[in-house]
């Protein structure tokens, strides 16, 4: 089949480029340290922040629990898709790890019903564990041990549901 | 030293997790940014894209209400967009190769997977200023062109087509 044609092709002037100056010349050195300074000082706000998304994260697997519908469904999702995406900057690595293994089988058993609760549950049983245990080494040998336990598990009921 | 002057740069940031916002903005203001939007939502972005006329959005992709890849949509095809041109950074952290693709055929610029870093976020905002993508209308797409870079140099005339009916002859 043949590629659909072009009907324009054409490159807008670069006003990003007239507005902010500067020289090609790789990456700022200086402009990275000072970010990396200023992160720092949101360090001590990131355990608050986790906590809250795990907070989050229980009120809607609760939500869940009792509606099982879509829009239970899609909170749920959002919540460790949230944690999955984050939990590593603000230094929880294996939370955000066992987030990703909960937004595999949610993305893989997509309707409310399919979603098996139990699996739900040990997930979100081991975020709030080594939330709690203040678990931030990702060589944690414990906390792999239990996100690999739950990586297995998504894999073996997202292929006995194919 | 690169001597980018973020300060004269106006940044629009979505994102419904208040966290991730204030991460990305501590980071912004580092670079020396000081005209930075918020929105919580694609609702409010829509009409800060009105009022405050940003010069690039970095968007979260997965939110409450209007999502991160149907406000791209709207963006560079809604008849009332303000800008259909703006530069689209989208932060997420869907990271599959199926996700990069549905964001850059929404018509994303700028894919960042998250877990956010420092230098990933100032790269991905260089990448926009130094190597813009030249823009594409074809019958269902308007938005930077989908091609990778170093193949945005060709202007000639699209010749695969031609070539591919003349192997199938």
């Amino acid at each position: 089949m043949p590629k659909e044609q072009p009907i324009e092709l054409f490159m807008p002037p670069n006003m990003l480029k007239a507005k902010v100056g500067g020289t090609v010349g790789g990456i700022d050195v200086a402009a990275i340290k000072r970010a990396e300074a200023a992160m720092e000082t949101l360090k001590a706000d990131f355990a608050d922040w986790v906590g809250n998304d795990v907070d989050r994260l229980v009120q809607c697997r609760d939500g869940f629990a009792r509606a099982r519908d879509v829009e239970a469904r899609d909170d749920l999702f959002r919540a460790a898709h949230d944690i999955k995406g984050q939990a590593t900057t603000f230094e929880y690595p294996l939370v955000a790890r066992v987030a990703s293994s909960l937004c595999k089988l949610m993305e893989a058993l997509n309707s409310p019903e399919a979603l098996p609760l139990n699996i739900v549950d040990a997930h979100v049983n081991a975020i709030r564990i080594i939330f709690r245990d203040k678990i931030k080494d990702r060589s944690n040998r414990m906390a792999i041990e239990l996100a690999e336990e739950l990586e297995a598990r998504v894999v073996e009921t997202t292929e006995l549901a194919a | 030293m690169s001597g980018y002057r973020f300060d004269r740069l106006k940044i629009l940031v979505v994102d419904d997790n208040a966290h991730m916002r204030k991460l990305v903005v501590t980071i912004l203001q580092a670079f020396g940014a000081i005209q930075i939007f918020e929105a919580d939502g694609g609702e409010r972005a829509w009409g800060l894209l009105r009022d405050a006329n940003p010069d690039v959005v970095i968007l979260d992709w997965m939110m409450e209400g209007m999502s991160g890849l149907e406000f791209v949509r709207q963006l560079r095809s809604s008849p009332q967009t303000p800008n259909p041109f703006v530069p689209v950074i989208m932060l997420t952290g869907h990271t599959h190769i199926d996700h990069v693709r549905q964001a850059r055929d929404a018509g994303v610029n700028e894919f960042l997977a998250k877990p956010v870093s420092v230098k990933a976020i100032l790269t991905r905002l260089i990448a926009v200023i130094e190597h813009p993508r030249p823009y594409v209308r074809t019958k269902s797409y308007f938005g930077p062109c989908r091609r990778r870079r170093g193949h945005d140099e060709y202007r000639g005339p699209e010749r695969r087509a031609a070539a591919e009916a003349t192997a199938v002859d």
